[in-house]
């Protein structure tokens, strides 16, 4: 496009970031946030926080599931669906729930749950309704308040942009191990240039591949060809060929009693003998074509679809097993997803996945920052800044300050919102989303220096808020999760004192680099030129 | 403590890739960085950060693969701001590093 | 481009100048069709490319759909990439168009559509 291979690497560099770079922020914001979506998930169901982790947490299961089956029969015996969800190393909780007839018009089944604790067997008052850190899950990918296939596709075209703008930064970064500890502080959009060289290069390999991979999870919708294809059916008779455990059935009227579960474990034990079975379906139950699938948990294997069998509710026969003999490409692809996932990961490996998204995230926010800047330098003295730099400066403050605002308004929410309240749900998102228009409108009035100062203060507000108003409102608090051992609660709320802390110091940063600003303006036009020089 | 160990070797090495440039090295020992120091520092990275993927993909596999990555980025980070904002720190940390890495890698072999 | 040579610097021009404000409508109108060939004409490149490939690939049914799907992403890349780093754009909707004409050729006859 230009003169040479370089300088169209180097525009297509900043023209794909640019035009993307606010929902990649979004996008890489909340997929970071998820990689905890079940810690943040237990953190805003208090009334679960009693539930402990069990010791011989495999050796309960067979009994666990009995249990539950019996619950189920006892309460829903007609119900199209079961599901029974066995506690986990990231999950304590045990939970069964059944799918009450679809109304006319939904699309799915709505799930009545029963959350039971593991250790005495014995049900506990459910939980306040929350999606908790499961918004943040689906918000990056499906959005939000827009449809689920437009918001998808917007993501993987964000994404590709994403790829190209990391492998034409590669390319154009000729320096890239030469400086690849430097970082010179103090010197305006240089120092901007270097914090996105070293977020960027120092999480490469994850970068590149969670781009790759987060558009491999969506890569049946936008390519649904070659399955298409191949098969005479098209995708759905590739999913069921790929995933028989999954595979649609006809719901059969004749009723058959189930099975007794015991003759199911028994199969599974002795197929895998020190099978971790994480999930329990049962499909149709007492119907002829009742269908049981069990899932076992993968730990560290890098595989999304592990072992699962495939059972007759009615006569116990297994009909399907998934996860031996899988070929090569069906590896690669599966590989993928679970990479994506990180589902795999154990604490350690967590945390360096949660430092490898911050990382991206800081990449993507100091591109936008180092655009405004760049722009803002190449205005002269008395020139008025366009619609493009305002547009740029004020989406940058809305964005990089209002989401962090956003989430700690949504923890601070899920603590103060009354628990009856209908909707609960949906109406903690609707406080995010508020609090995000709240930071958008005074980005819209102004976007300067002091507004970002004044942003700052907001967001070390409302993060030192959130262990303020746990404490007042739930029975534990930072200190108490440190003193009894509840890491997860008390990297929650420990991280948001971090996040406010970090906030403060930006404050503090913005406030000497604003007053720069205001000496400078007193002085006349040819000390400026001087001091640019 | 293996995996401690198994940090500990990659932080190593990008420190040696780090000492390895004539900038770096200068902020650290105030000398210039000869021929002979150059290549022993890009040998004895190279040497350990191999070391560190083999023994994090021989213990666990491909999750050791992706642990490594991850402690590339964590030695990444914090030889960062080391390097840039307190380079007086460099000697003792490297020293700090180089202990622990001969403490694990003892109670690996014991254990 | 063309119209790019007019901009044809000397290698002492610093890296980060991006390109000029006044720029011409006609310079809009190339960047926007060529992100319009980059993203659609890409789309449809890979498309049809992946499709020859999964029938073409000696593997059965589901691991070439599963190895081509995943491939794909790689193929887009470097078609959007090789876009934007041709000069000429007409060359490169006729390259796309030819390319992708030729293969979607191949793949009815193989699939007995026309």
């Amino acid at each position: 496009m230009k003169e040479n291979f370089f300088r169209s690497m180097t525009w297509l560099h900043t023209w794909v970031g640019l035009l993307v770079c606010w929902l990649l922020f979004l996008i890489f914001f909340a997929g970071t946030i998820s990689f905890f979506k079940d810690e943040i998930t237990y953190w805003f169901e208090p009334e679960t926080h009693t539930v402990t982790h069990q010791d011989n947490r495999l050796a309960k299961q067979r009994q666990q599931i009995n249990y539950a089956v019996e619950q189920l029969q006892n309460k829903a015996a007609d119900s199209s669906s079961w599901r029974i969800y066995l506690p986990e190393p990231r999950n304590p909780l045990y939970t069964y729930s059944y799918a009450e007839p679809k109304q006319p018009g939904q699309r799915r089944a709505k799930f009545t749950e029963t959350y039971l604790d593991p250790t005495i067997n014995e049900e506990i008052a459910p939980p306040r309704e929350t999606k908790g850190g499961y918004f943040f899950y689906r918000l990056h990918f499906d959005l939000h308040y827009i449809d689920v296939r437009t918001a998808r596709w917007l993501v993987c075209l964000a994404s590709l942009f994403m790829l190209i703008a990391l492998i034409t930064g590669v390319v154009i970064h000729k320096r890239i191990f030469k400086d690849m500890f430097s970082f010179r502080k103090n010197k305006g959009s240089r120092s901007w240039l270097d914090a996105h060289n070293v977020s960027s290069v120092l999480a490469l390999p994850f970068h590149i591949m969670i781009t790759y991979t987060g558009l491999i999870t969506l890569i049946f919708m936008v390519f649904p060809y070659p399955a298409q294809t191949v098969y005479e059916k098209g995708l759905q008779q590739m999913f069921n060929e790929a995933s028989p455990i999954r595979a649609r059935v006809e719901s059969s009227d004749v009723p058959a009693p189930l099975v007794s579960m015991n003759t199911i474990l028994d199969q599974v034990y002795t197929k895998s003998p020190d099978a971790d079975i994480g999930f329990f379906f049962i499909r149709d139950a007492n119907k002829e074509s009742s269908r049981v699938s069990v899932y076992l948990n993968t730990g560290k294997e890098v595989v999304d679809n592990g072992a699962a069998f495939l059972f007759s509710g009615s006569t116990g026969e297994l009909l399907a097993e998934q996860g031996k003999d899988w070929s090569a490409s069906a590896r690669f692809y599966d590989s993928m997803t679970a990479l994506h996932a990180g589902r795999l990961a154990s604490p350690l490996l967590r945390w360096l996945y949660f430092l490898c998204g911050i990382a991206g995230c800081a990449m993507i926010a100091t591109g936008c920052i180092m655009w405004a800047k760049r722009l803002r330098e190449r205005l002269k003295p008395q020139q008025q800044a366009g619609v493009g730099l305002k547009l740029v400066e004020t989406l940058n403050l809305a964005t990089l300050m209002g989401l962090p605002f956003a989430t700690a308004s949504f923890f601070i929410a899920n603590r103060l919102l009354p628990l009856e309240m209908v909707a609960r749900a949906d109406k903690e998102i609707l406080v995010f989303f508020l609090a995000w228009l709240a930071m958008t409108v005074l980005a819209i009035i102004s976007s300067s220096k002091r507004q970002w100062q004044l942003a700052a203060w907001l967001n070390a507000l409302v993060c030192f808020a959130v262990p303020l108003v746990n404490a007042m409102t739930t029975e534990g608090n930072w200190i108490s999760y440190l003193l009894t051992q509840k890491w997860t609660l008390f990297c929650v709320d420990f991280g948001f004192i971090i996040a406010g802390s970090l906030f403060i110091l930006q404050g503090k940063k913005l406030r000497t680099a604003s007053k720069k600003v205001s000496t400078r303006r007193f002085q006349k036009p040819k000390d400026l030129k001087e001091q640019q020089g | 403590m293996m995996e401690l160990l198994q940090f500990s070797l990659c932080f190593m090495a990008f420190n040696c890739f780090a000492l390895a440039k004539f900038n770096h090295f200068r902020e650290v020992f105030k000398k210039k960085l000869t021929d002979k120091q150059r290549h022993s520092f890009l040998a004895t990275g190279w040497i350990t950060i191999l070391l560190s993927l083999v023994l994090s993909v021989l213990s666990e596999g491909g999750y050791g693969a992706l642990l490594f990555c991850g402690y590339m980025a964590l030695s990444v980070l914090m030889l960062m701001i080391l390097y840039s904002f307190t380079v007086s720190w460099v000697k003792h940390i490297s020293i700090l590093n180089l202990s622990i890495l001969l403490l694990s890698c003892f109670s690996v072999m014991i254990f | 481009m063309h119209s790019q040579s007019i901009d044809a610097v000397p290698s002492q021009r610093p890296k980060n100048v991006f390109k000029k404000r006044s720029v011409s409508i006609s310079y809009r109108i190339s960047v926007f069709f060529r992100f319009i060939a980059a993203i659609f004409g890409g789309y449809v490149f890979t498309s049809v490319l992946i499709s020859l490939l999964a029938i073409l690939l000696p593997l059965n049914q589901l691991d070439s759909v599963l190895l081509t799907t995943t491939l794909s992403v790689f193929f887009y890349s470097c078609v959007f990439i090789w876009v934007f780093a041709v000069k000429s754009l007409k060359r490169v909707w006729i390259t796309i168009l030819l390319t992708t004409g030729v293969q979607f050729v191949i793949l009815s006859l193989i699939k007995g559509w026309l």
